[in-house]
C-alpha cells in the first residue's frame, strides 16, 4: 500500500515537473513567433501613407534615471503635442544595471515598444539576441549622424538610432592655472604637451594639493588616448600599442601629478567631486559633464566657478579635434505590436527636431548641426571664451568601444587588465600580455 | 483456494479501510500541495533546467537556437585560467574564513555567556554587523581602509610603519584577500555567536561541577566539557559557514570588485560574468554545477566526519 502511494507521489512529482517544463517550453514557442509577427507589422508599416493612424496608441519607453534626466519629458511633450492620439509612458529600469535589466525584460516578453540603448556592448548583445527591429531602409538619413550610424551597422543593417552623442574634452580650472602662473591649455595640444602642462600646474601638498590632471577610474579615461591615432582599435586582439600610454599615465601617478587609481577606486570617488573642489587643474572627461558642472556652479556645489573646456589632446601628427565618443541610442523592440508608432517616435527622438529639444537641455544630441552647436554654446553658464565654444566641434570621433560581436567580453578582459596595471598588481607588460592572450582566445 | 474462502464481509472491511486510508492520504497531500507546487515551479524546475543548461549552449534569447554541446562547457572550464583562479580563490577563502569565524564567534559567545555588565548591549553590538546592510558597511570599510587617507593607514603610519598596505587595492594577493577575509569574519561572527550562545545555554551545569570536583582547570573544563557538548552546534556552524563561504559574491564585489586585476575573482562572480556579461548561459550553468558539486562534496565529507566522531 505504502509503496503504491510512494509510486503515486513520484508520478505526481514527475508530472508536475513535466508540466513546469512544458509551460516554459510553450512560452518559448510563443516568443519565437514574435519576430514573425513583428516582421509582418514592419512590412505593413510602410504601405500606409501615414505611419501612425488616428487610433489611440500607448507606447512604453524603457529608459533610466527619469528624475535625473532633463530631456525625456520635453521630448515626450513635443511629440505628443503633434500626435495627440499617442501616449508615451516611461519605464525606468535604473542606470546601474540598465542593459541587463532591459535584456531580462525583453526575454520575458515585457510590454515595451521603444527602448534606450546605453552602450555599444549592450547594443551588440541586443542585436545578437534579435531583440531590436531593423531600422535600415526606414528612410533615415545616416549622413546627419557624423559617422556614428556607420559604426553601429552590422551586415549592412542598423538597429538603433543615436540620439545622444558625447565626445571627450579637457575641463580646466582657470583659477588654479592663474594661481600657478601657467598659461591655459589650448585647443591644439599633443598628448606630450598635455602631460607637460599637467606637471607644470601641479602644486602643494596635503589638503592644499592641486593635481595637474585627473584620470577617472574608467578604463577609457587614460587608456584610450592610445586609439586616437586611428591605426588601432580596442577590438584588434593585440594591445602592444597601449604600452606608451600606460607608461606616461603611470609616470604621472607615481610622480603625484594625478590622484592614485587604487585610492579613487577603493573610495568610489566620483570625478565631479574632485573637479568641484578645486583639487584638479585639468580633467579629461566626456561632454556629458558640461550641464552638470553648469548646474552645480549655479547651485554653489561646484567651487570651480571659473572654468573652461578645450579639445582633447591628440597624438603627434593627428589633427586637433580628434577625440573619443560615446553614443546613446533609441530602438524599437522587435516584439512590439506597435511597430509603426514606435518607429515614428524613435525617428522623432533621434531626428533633427529631437536634437534641438535635447540641445536646449544642455545635452549633446547625436545630430550636431550648426543650430545645435549654437544652442549648446548659448547655454546659460557655459564658459564665455571662444576656445570653449570651439571645443564643442570635433574633427574625428572614435567610439570608446567599436561595434563587435564580442564587445562585452573584450571589455571585461580589458577592464580587468587595466585594473591590474593601474593598481600595480601587474606590470604594463604583464597586463598587455594578458589582454593579448585573453582577447585573442575570445576572437579565435 | 484460501482466497475464495474469505467471507464477503471481511473483504468489504478491507476495502473500506483502503478507501479511508486513501482519503486520509489525499487530505494530507492537499495540505502540502500549495507549498510543494510553489517549490516545484520556482525552485525544482529552475534547478533541473540549470543542470540541463550546463550541457547546452544558449545566449539567453528565445530567438536564438539552443544547441546541445555535451561536455564541451566542462572541457572549456578547465582550460579557462579565470575559472581555475576563481576556484582556487573560493576554496582558499573558505578554508581560511571558516575556522577564523568559528574561533571568533565561539570566543565571543563564551565571553558574552559570562555574567558581565551590559551583557545584552554587547551581544546586540556584536550581532549588529550581521544585520547591517552590506552596501553600507562595505562603504564604511572601504573608507576605513582607504590606502592613502584612511584612518587605519594613518594610525599605521603614525606608528612608524613603512610601505603601508593598500588593502583592497594591494597587488599582493595575501593582503587584498586578507582584507576581504577580515571583513567577512567581522560580518559573520555575530550570527554564529548567537548560535554558539544557544548551544552554551544547553550545556548541563552539573557537568562543570563534576569536572571541577575532579580537579579540572578552566582550560580542561572548556576542552573536555564545553567542546564535546557543543559538537552538534559546531557541526551546524561548520556546514552553514562553509556553504556561505563557497557562495560568496557580494562581499568581493563591494570590497575588491574582484580586483586588483582579477586577483580576487570567485566562482559566483564568474557565474554572473559568464551569464550576464558574456551571455553564455550554458557556460555559467557549468560553473554553477561545479560549485554545487564542490559544496555537496564538502558537506558530505563533514557529515561523514560528524558520524564517525559520534560512533
Amino acid at each position: 500500500m505504502k509503496k503504491m502511494w510512494k509510486k503515486a507521489l513520484a508520478l505526481m512529482l514527475a508530472l508536475l515537473m513535466v508540466a513546469g517544463l512544458a509551460a516554459c517550453g510553450s512560452d518559448a514557442g510563443d516568443n519565437s513567433q514574435a519576430p514573425e509577427n513583428s516582421q509582418s507589422a514592419e512590412s505593413k508599416a510602410p504601405e500606409g501613407s501615414e505611419p501612425v493612424g488616428d487610433e489611440e496608441v500607448t507606447l512604453k519607453w524603457a529608459v533610466w534615471d527619469i528624475n535625473l534626466t532633463t530631456y525625456y519629458q520635453p521630448l515626450i511633450d513635443a511629440y505628443v503635442a503633434d500626435h495627440p492620439n499617442v501616449k508615451i509612458e516611461m519605464v525606468d529600469l535604473g542606470s546601474s544595471d540598465y542593459q541587463n535589466a532591459l535584456i531580462t525584460q525583453l526575454t520575458g516578453n515585457a510590454d515595451l515598444d521603444v527602448v534606450c540603448v546605453k552602450d555599444i556592448p549592450g547594443y551588440a548583445n541586443l542585436v545578437k539576441g534579435g531583440y531590436l527591429s531593423d531600422l535600415s531602409g526606414e528612410g533615415i538619413d545616416a549622413t546627419l549622424y557624423g559617422g556614428t550610424i556607420e559604426q553601429i551597422t552590422v551586415d549592412g543593417k542598423f538597429y538603433a538610432l543615436p540620439f545622444r552623442s558625447d565626445h571627450w574634452v579637457v575641463y580646466y580650472n582657470k583659477d588654479l592655472f592663474d594661481a600657478a602662473g601657467v598659461e591655459y591649455p589650448t585647443n591644439d595640444m599633443t598628448i606630450a604637451q598635455y602631460d607637460e602642462l599637467a606637471r607644470k600646474v601641479t602644486s602643494g601638498t596635503g589638503a592644499d594639493k592641486v593635481y595637474g590632471s585627473h584620470f577617472h577610474t574608467w578604463r577609457s579615461a587614460p587608456s584610450l588616448f592610445a586609439v586616437l591615432d586611428g591605426e588601432h582599435t580596442v577590438v584588434d586582439g593585440n594591445y602592444d600599442f597601449m604600452k606608451s600610454t600606460y607608461e606616461w599615465v603611470l609616470a604621472e601617478q607615481n610622480d603625484g601629478i594625478c590622484q592614485d587609481y587604487g585610492t579613487l577606486k577603493a573610495t568610489s570617488t566620483h570625478y565631479s567631486g574632485v573637479f568641484f573642489n578645486n583639487q584638479v587643474a585639468m580633467m579629461n572627461m566626456g561632454s556629458w559633464f558640461i550641464p552638470t558642472q553648469i548646474e552645480k556652479v549655479k547651485s554653489g556645489e561646484s567651487l570651480a566657478t571659473n572654468w573652461g573646456i578645450v579639445k582633447y589632446p591628440h597624438p603627434d601628427g593627428v589633427a586637433a579635434g580628434t577625440t573619443l565618443g560615446t553614443i546613446t541610442s533609441v530602438a524599437v523592440n522587435a516584439a512590439s505590436e506597435k511597430q509603426a508608432a514606435a518607429l515614428d517616435f524613435v525617428k522623432f527622438v533621434g531626428g533633427e527636431a529631437g536634437a534641438e529639444i535635447i540641445a536646449k537641455t544642455g545635452t549633446f544630441p547625436a545630430i550636431k548641426s550648426d543650430a545645435v552647436l549654437d544652442e549648446l554654446a548659448k547655454m546659460d553658464g557655459f564658459p564665455a571664451d571662444e576656445n570653449s565654444k570651439e571645443a564643442l566641434s570635433t574633427t574625428q570621433v572614435y567610439l570608446e568601444m567599436p561595434m563587435h560581436d564580442k564587445a562585452a567580453d573584450i571589455e571585461g578582459v580589458l577592464n580587468e587588465a587595466h585594473d591590474g596595471i593601474m593598481t600595480g598588481a601587474m606590470t604594463i607588460d604583464e597586463g598587455i600580455q594578458k589582454m593579448n592572450n585573453e582577447v585573442s582566445a575570445l576572437l579565435s | 483456494m484460501q482466497k475464495t474462502q474469505i467471507p464477503a464481509a471481511s473483504e468489504a472491511v478491507v476495502k473500506s479501510r483502503k478507501r479511508r486510508e486513501i482519503t486520509k492520504n489525499l487530505v494530507a497531500y492537499s495540505f502540502i500541495a500549495p507549498n510543494f507546487i510553489g517549490f516545484a515551479i520556482f525552485t525544482l524546475a529552475p534547478m533541473v533546467m540549470a543542470v540541463a543548461l550546463a550541457f547546452l549552449s544558449w545566449n539567453g534569447s528565445w530567438k536564438n537556437p539552443i544547441e546541445f554541446v555535451g561536455l564541451q562547457n566542462f572541457i572549456d572550464l578547465f582550460q579557462d585560467s579565470k575559472f581555475t583562479q576563481a576556484l582556487f580563490n573560493t576554496v582558499a577563502y573558505a578554508v581560511i574564513t571558516v575556522p577564523l569565524t568559528m574561533a571568533a564567534s565561539l570566543g565571543l559567545a563564551i565571553l558574552l555567556n559570562q555574567k558581565i555588565h551590559a551583557r545584552n548591549f554587547f551581544r546586540t553590538m556584536m550581532f549588529f554587523p550581521y544585520v547591517a546592510s552590506m552596501v553600507a558597511v562595505t562603504a564604511v570599510w572601504n573608507m576605513l581602509f582607504n590606502p592613502s587617507m584612511g584612518p587605519v593607514n594613518m594610525i599605521l603610519s603614525s606608528l612608524g610603519v613603512e610601505n603601508l598596505p593598500r588593502w583592497s587595492a594591494d597587488p599582493n594577493w595575501f593582503i587584498c584577500m586578507g582584507t576581504v577575509i577580515l571583513f567577512s569574519v567581522w560580518k559573520f561572527m555575530g550570527y554564529y555567536m548567537i548560535i554558539y550562545l544557544a548551544g552554551l545555554q544547553g550545556v548541563n551545569p552539573d557537568l562543570y561541577e563534576a569536572a571541577a570536583l575532579d580537579g579540572a582547570n578552566p582550560w580542561q573544563r572548556f576542552w573536555y566539557v564545553t567542546m564535546p557538548q557543543l559538537r552538534p552546534t559546531t557541526f551546524f556552524v561548520t556546514v552553514m559557514l562553509t556553504i556561505q563561504c563557497f557562495k560568496v559574491y557580494d562581499i568581493f564585489l563591494m570590497i575588491t570588485n574582484f580586483g586588483p586585476g582579477g586577483k580576487t575573482r570567485v566562482l559566483v562572480g564568474n557565474i554572473y560574468e559568464a551569464a550576464f556579461t558574456s551571455r553564455n548561459f550554458g557556460y555559467a550553468s557549468a560553473i554553477a554545477m561545479v560549485l554545487f558539486a564542490l559544496v555537496l562534496l564538502v558537506t558530505l565529507f563533514q557529515f561523514r566526519g560528524e558520524q564517525s566522531m559520534n560512533e
